[in-house]
């Protein structure tokens, strides 16, 4: 069985992001991690192969180079192969193109599975899972909280939907979007990090894959990113002071009636 | 393509969600700005009565209503709404950035090829354009997107971006005869309910969210009482729920639920930066905390430096005091 992770490197929450005094680009300080929803992916593939055996884990990027490191922490991990699509020369701001390069990329491979977190931490967008599924044709399920896959081509996920928690069974191939509380990822042991310094992780032209769902070319983006800017900063605060926690009390909700207005 | 602006209105126990009022509201400035018409798409099975409420909202509505759609799915919903975007060929397409947004509305983009900008929160009309304001990395920074005008746009704004505005008279109701196509390849089980909370978390105008200073798990029925009080919800830090005082459906933070109510306040939070990025666009922010250094007060408007434990039933009170007066 070939199970694909699809995964993405992001910015670690402290990482400073200066914007450009053209305000058209961002610096972002070099601290990356593997994007929080996606671990739960790679965490579940690994656990899919210690219970069926013969599994294949493919792991792969569309992102500039050094989002080898990334790739290097899920071999670490357990998975067997790690694939960067070089992003340098491409447009990654437009969803639908890279999902067409994702979903490219599993035609080439093959797979039964696809799993990716639910959504970037990033851009909290969470458009490419469910983009690549409708590319392929095949079945999504979002925000899985559960998940078994039997030996014969089906898997039983629970998912979260709004107003609950959904079973269903699911006809491989699909794809899944990890939540968190599907699984606890692990840490690599030492011996999965020197695997993973050893192991060869090939750098992928995106023009050299065969992609048969449109358009890669940066000309055929349907976004545009205008600016950016710093959000709109908030006064200082505005302490309550008074005699005991009562008046403390009386004095918020007279400031939220009388100056806020907001009861 | 017409230049018309369709709100893909989402319904909760058949009665219209509060965002898509929002939407409609945001809609009609979209729609006047490129002289076109608004429309409000119903779909879903019994939401007869909820395509009447939006008809005040929109110039046309459009009802989708048949029992196959009864429950929620990418596959049924998607069929139809393809169906109903290819016969009226709109120019935009505004949607909730909710769960069932991220379910249907990739898909739908894929199938129309079509521009997707998500999770925004604002948009500035001018000239001929669009620009929509959608925040990155945590909102530590906005970004201002313009879609490329040669295709559809799907937009899809977080929960209270916008006012709601006042329904007008109300516009004609079209109804519309599409198939929903199920996927063979997902067969349902089971559904289980989770909770009976009134208000969603990311709908709610009103929060009070508990951090680690709440100390354990019951001390949350305070925070409840003013939540139910206000017709609010309870929220929770990461700590919280790691520490399984309240369900991960409550988080609020990055690695949880982004959440923008009018009126926030954070109990025994010190303001750890994964939690500020799940509410620093919130209307107005409360923080009570007894450390008058916590990181939380950088990003309050009113800070109470206090035992809460002292300031809650207080608070509660005057709170009470407040709904009684109006």
């Amino acid at each position: 069985m070939k199970v694909l992770v699809f995964i993405k490197e992001v910015a670690d929450t402290e990482a400073r992001i200066i914007i450009s005094s053209d305000q058209k680009d961002l610096e972002i300080e070099n601290k990356y991690t593997v994007n929080f929803f996606d671990e739960f992916a790679v965490e579940e593939a690994i656990r899919i192969k210690e219970s069926l055996k013969d599994v294949e884990i493919t792991v792969c990027t569309f992102a500039p180079p050094r989002a080898v490191e990334a790739l290097r922490t899920t071999i670490a991990m357990g998975a067997d192969r790690a694939f960067l699509i070089d992003s340098r020369n491409h447009e990654s701001d437009d969803p639908l193109i890279v999902s067409r390069i994702l979903a490219g990329f599993a035609v080439k491979e093959g797979f039964d599975l696809i799993l990716c977190g639910r959504q970037a931490m990033d851009d909290e967008s969470a458009n490419v899972g469910p983009m690549i599924a409708e590319f392929l044709k095949i079945p999504h399920v979002n925000q899985v909280t559960r998940l078994q896959v039997s030996g014969n081509g089906t898997a039983e996920v629970q998912n979260e939907i709004e107003g609950g928690k959904k079973v269903s069974e699911v006809l491989l191939p699909a794809l899944l979007t990890t939540q968190k509380g599907l699984n606890e990822p692990r840490v690599p042991l030492i011996t999965g990090v020197m695997k993973a310094m050893k192991t060869e992780i090939a750098v992928l032209d995106p023009a050299a894959i065969e992609i048969p769902f449109g358009s890669i070319d940066r000309e055929t983006s349907k976004i545009l990113v205008l600016s950016y800017e710093l959000p709109a900063k908030r006064p200082s605060v505005s302490i309550i002071e008074g005699a005991s926690p009562e008046e403390k009390a009386t004095g918020l909700v007279r400031a939220l009636k009388e100056e806020a207005k907001v009861l | 393509m017409t230049r018309d602006v369709f709100v893909f209105v989402e319904c909760k126990d058949s009665v219209p969600r509060k965002a898509s009022l929002e939407l409609l509201s945001v809609g009609r400035q979209v729609a006047s700005h490129f002289s076109s018409g608004l429309f409000a798409v119903v779909v879903g099975s019994g939401v007869k009565d909820a395509a009447q409420m939006v008809s005040g909202y929109a110039d046309t509505t459009v009802l989708v209503d048949n029992e196959s759609l009864a429950d929620y799915g990418w596959d049924t919903y998607g069929s139809v709404l393809e169906g109903v975007l290819k016969k009226y060929e709109p120019m935009f397409l505004l949607g909730m950035s909710s769960m069932t947004g991220k379910d249907l509305f990739p898909r739908i983009a894929v199938r129309l090829q079509a521009a997707m900008i998500s999770d925004a929160v604002g948009l500035d009309l001018e000239g001929e354009g669009i620009k929509i304001k959608k925040p990155l990395f945590g909102g530590k920074v906005i970004s201002w997107l313009a879609p490329k005008a040669d295709s559809m746009v799907i937009v899809t704004f977080r929960p209270n971006s916008f006012a709601v505005g006042n329904a007008g008279e109300k516009g004609p109701i079209v109804e519309e005869q599409f198939t929903a196509e199920t996927n063979p390849g997902i067969k349902p089980i089971s559904f289980e309910k989770t909770g009976s909370k009134k208000v969603d978390l990311q709908e709610a105008d009103f929060i009070i969210c508990g951090g680690r200073g709440m100390k354990a798990a019951e001390h949350f029925s305070m925070l409840d009482e003013i939540a139910d009080l206000m017709g609010g919800r309870t929220g929770a830090s990461r700590t919280v729920v790691d520490s399984k005082w309240r369900e991960y459906d409550d988080q609020i933070g990055k690695s949880g639920k982004t959440v923008s109510p009018k009126l926030y306040i954070g109990c025994g939070l010190s303001g750890a930066l994964h939690h500020i990025m799940g509410m620093d666009t919130s209307g107005v922010i409360v923080a009570i905390n007894k450390d008058p250094n916590a990181p939380i007060f950088q990003y309050a408007d009113y800070g109470i430096v206090d035992d809460l434990f002292a300031v809650l039933p207080a608070l509660k009170d005057e709170l009470k005091k407040t709904r009684e007066d109006t």
